[in-house]
């Protein structure tokens, strides 16, 4: 047992080697502008984790990513591209607003689960046509996706500029929805955490959302393992013409990830609208899309690694404006780490892989080697 | 007898496994000398150093007495050493004369001189009895055509032993008598010839001398004249083979796979099958004996419902299943060995007990729900694995990990599980060693015993006339001839295999 073991500890020290890597390229063009590489990287590691202000950010930054890192990988684990996270979540976000909005008078307990109804449902609409594409007419999910991600966009903003602007804002810059009913928005976790004895600021958004977005992951993980379904998707992605042979629909198999990659998709945006602004605004942060492939790519498309890798992430960007202000290094250095790190992991894994395989091969070998002097005894096998 | 190559203390090891192990070898001039051996026995190592492709670790090598180092191809051309690859490394679209100068062209002052190609092989063919057009293109020539090619390639470079791996692996019983006709001329004009093949009638239909490896090591030399294939096996395995399997007598029963004036399209459209029929009675193996490419592989994905006939009827277990497809024919009782384990019959990244219960894994007995049950898959794999002799470190291995014989054991294990009535199995043997082979074989018989019906799909003919109680042959995606066991000779169904005799047949 303990070579497995071995295989499983350096298959999690790839992503650190990674992010050592990564901290070495960043070193370098720290000392290219005339600071000290420790120093920086220290004051990040200060600022970042021995304030409670940070440390409350960093999870409320993690809870989009958490999502949008598990709709990419949800399709990546099924052999597709879904680069389309990205309007799929600004078409959640926005029918969620909607129903923040435009009705009027519902109970908390209707309100919120219809405004997440509608966010999942805008971002399966948003799926269904690429992956209806792909399967119908073999278009390729890739082109198809980043199209609607452009159509998402122009929609949103025409929706947003021209139809449902807020009224009372007409004559201002500021572009956008009227204010939610109360009722729509998610609850802060404040109140629970100072419940069980943990402070957070007062001013920190951080909503239920983000045990939401844990819980998921949990769920899309033990699912994935041990049910017949998640067999079938193993089976699909591995090798889609033995997955075939063995009866298994593919066109279903693909179908279905697709559409659990969108309805995920469909709350990247929530823990933002519903929880911080209240309001659907033309500032709504976007991106996050993309940012979850880098997410589900640093974390293997495993639901597990997703958690870690959307805190690294928020840690890294809670850093990066941590060296901003004080330490006077811009944020786009610690842009280029996070880059890095990505380029390193995608060598490492595959460098990790091709070891563990040969491992694996050699330790086949010796038991076949092993038992044939015993065999010949036997005879008639 | 003074070697013209000999090999001595040959050693040569790679990461983990020991390839070649104090192998000494002496090839006499003018002698048609065999190499035997499993897969992974060390005869492919053991000619790449002889042709300068690999360096050995330790040991000597001396050509016509001379001690010589062989450390690039091009060395061992020089030294009149040749090798024919098993997979020919031929161009297309150039004709036969400018594969064989391809590299080394002759040439009259910087400029190709095509016509000096053309008689220089033109020469070769006559002083060899080679029966080749200089000027055919090589797309339009038959593979034991460019397999000639890739002799004359040889030859044309100066060799004066070639290397031959595995050159009867692609070719027709015809193709293979040609083969044999020409390699014996070669030797009458004092060309010196190491053969390696682990089919072993051809061995000692063709072989002066016969080498035999094993994990390695030498494991003997034999004299082929009084060599017993019963004793070759033994020495390649290291245990007693039965050459011969007895064949159980069975009663044939009902029909249980009838098919009826198929039409299946294969790629691009075209019709790959046209009009076959046959029918596979409970208790019976069925051969389709055919020269790949004739409508074989579109008509196994057709049985197992992976592909749609264009005209005619499929009956499986008496019922209608033309358009039922993969999961309702499975769950008929189909059991498919694919032609393509790697393709077709295994994910190669998932684990052992994985791949065992694919196409299973809808079982209730994995599970009542939504959730597999692991306890059960594990008894079940525990159980395959035991019986069916898969040789695996851990259920949870993965498969990719596996040598071919026992990912093979894993395919027949798992398609053999919960009592199928239909087995369709497409080359089920290839690429296996002699253990394996004899294992897979002995299945196919018990399934047979056990009242299955078998459609066994081959491209070696030796193996369904060992294994089938009837046979067709297969032509241009027709069944041009139908016989019982024992009732047509090697030599008259590989004249049906080549189109080259017709007969009408009608379904049995």
């Amino acid at each position: 047992m303990s070579p497995r073991v071995r295989l499983t500890v350096l298959q999690m020290l790839a992503p650190l080697l990674a992010i050592g890597f990564g901290a070495l390229v960043a070193s370098g063009i720290i000392l290219a502008i005339g600071k000290n590489p420790l120093d920086v990287y220290g004051l990040m590691l200060r600022f970042s984790l021995t304030r409670a202000d940070s440390v409350a950010a960093i999870f409320f930054k993690a809870t989009p990513l958490i999502f949008a890192g598990l709709a990419v990988a949800l399709s990546f684990r099924a052999n597709l591209w879904n680069i389309g996270v990205e309007g799929q979540y600004y078409v959640g976000a926005f029918a969620a607003a909607w129903v923040g909005f435009a009705i009027r008078g519902l109970p908390s307990g209707v309100h919120l689960p219809l405004a997440v109804l509608a966010a999942l449902a805008g971002g399966v609409t948003w799926a269904l046509l690429p992956i209806a594409l792909k399967l119908r007419r073999g278009a390729h999910e890739v082109i198809t996706t980043i199209m609607m991600n452009y159509i998402a966009s122009a929609l949103v903003l025409y929706l947003l500029a021209d139809v449902f602007r807020d009224p009372a804002q007409a004559g201002t810059p500021r572009v956008r929805t009227p204010e939610f009913a109360p009722n729509a928005r998610v609850p802060l976790l404040r109140p629970a955490l100072e419940a069980v004895g943990i402070g957070i600021p007062e001013h920190s958004a951080l909503n239920w959302f983000l045990p939401l977005g844990v819980v998921l992951c949990l769920v899309a993980a033990f699912l994935l393992a041990r049910s017949r379904f998640g067999l079938e998707v193993r089976a699909v992605a591995g090798n889609p013409t033995a997955a075939e042979t063995a009866a298994i629909s593919i066109g279903r198999v693909q179908f279905m990830m697709f559409l659990a990659s969108g309805a995920v998709a469909g709350l990247v945006g929530l823990s933002d609208v519903l929880g911080f602004f209240g309001y659907f605004d033309i500032d709504f942060p976007k991106g996050l899309g993309f940012l979850g492939i880098s997410v589900a790519l640093l974390a293997r498309n495993n639901p597990v690694g997703i958690l870690v890798a959307a805190l690294l992430f928020a840690f890294l960007d809670r850093g990066a404006q941590g060296v901003q202000v004080f330490a006077d290094v811009p944020r786009e250095v610690i842009t280029i780490l996070q880059a890095v790190i990505i380029l390193a992991i995608v060598v490492a894994y595959e460098l990790v892989t091709r070891y563990v395989r040969t491992q694996r091969k050699r330790e086949a070998e010796r038991v076949i080697l092993a038992p044939v002097a015993a065999a010949a005894g036997e005879g008639g096998a | 007898m003074a070697a013209v190559i000999e090999l001595t203390g040959i050693t040569k090891r790679f990461p983990g496994v020991l390839a070649n192990d104090q192998v000494s070898l002496a090839v006499a001039p003018g002698e048609i000398h065999a190499l035997v051996g499993e897969n992974g026995a060390g005869k492919s190592t053991l000619m790449k150093i002889l042709y300068g492709l690999y360096q050995p670790d330790s040991g000597s090598i001396a050509v016509r007495g001379q001690p010589v180092v062989l450390d690039s191809p091009r060395r061992a051309i020089s030294l009149g050493i040749g090798m024919v690859h098993q997979h020919f490394m031929l161009i297309p679209v150039f004709t036969v004369a400018e594969n064989v100068v391809l590299g080394s062209e002759p040439a009259r002052r910087g400029r190709l001189a095509p016509d000096e190609a053309r008689r220089r092989v033109r020469e070769l063919c006559d002083q060899y009895g080679f029966v080749l057009d200089p000027d055919a293109e090589l797309g339009a020539l038959s593979v034991g055509e460019q397999q000639r090619v890739e002799i004359i390639k040889v030859l044309y470079r100066g060799a004066e032993v070639l290397i031959l791996d595995e050159p009867t692996a692609v070719l027709t019983p015809q193709e293979v008598d040609d083969l044999f006709a020409n390699l014996r001329r070669l030797r009458a004009e004092g060309k010196t010839i190491v053969f390696i093949s682990h089919i072993l009638e051809e061995v000692l239909a063709i072989a002066d001398r016969i080498t035999v490896l094993r994990r390695g090591q030498v494991v003997g030399m034999l004299e082929a004249a009084r060599a017993t294939k019963a004793q070759i096996a033994e020495m390649m395995v290291g245990r007693p083979i039965l050459m011969e399997l007895p064949v159980p007598e069975v009663a044939a029963g009902e029909p249980r796979l009838v098919v009826e004036g198929a039409v299946i399209a294969g790629a691009r459209g075209r019709p790959a099958v046209r009009g076959l029929s046959f029918a596979v009675r409970s208790g019976e193996v069925y051969g389709i004996a055919g020269v790949e490419g004739n409508g074989q592989s579109e008509l196994v994905e057709a049985l197992v419902g992976l592909r749609p006939l264009v005209s005619g009827r499929l009956l499986i277990m008496g019922r209608d299943v033309t358009r039922t497809g993969a999961r309702g024919i499975r769950l008929l009782g189909v059991a498919h060995i694919p032609e393509d384990r790697h393709r077709r019959g295994l994910v190669l990244a998932m684990e052992v007990w994985e791949n065992l219960i694919l196409g299973h894994h809808t079982r209730p007995i994995f599970g009542p729900g939504l959730l597999l049950d692991r306890t059960a898959i594990e008894r079940f794999a525990q159980e395959r694995v035991a019986r069916f002799d898969v040789r695996t470190p851990s259920l949870r291995t993965p498969t990719l990990a596996l040598s071919g014989g026992n990912q093979q054991k894993l395919i027949v294990a798992r398609e053999f599980a919960f009592d199928p009535s239909v087995l369709v199995a497409a080359q089920p043997t290839r690429g296996l060693d002699i253990g394996a082979t004899e294992f897979v074989r002995r299945q196919i018989l018990d399934a047979k015993a056990a009242g299955m019906a078998v459609v066994l799909v081959s491209a070696m003919l030796e193996e369904i006339l060992t294994l089938a109680d009837r046979i067709g042959v297969i032509h241009a995606g027709q069944i041009v001839a139908e016989f019982a066991r024992g009732a047509a000779t090697p030599r008259e169904i590989g004249l049906y295999m080549t189109g080259a005799r017709q007969a009408e047949v009608r379904a049995g």
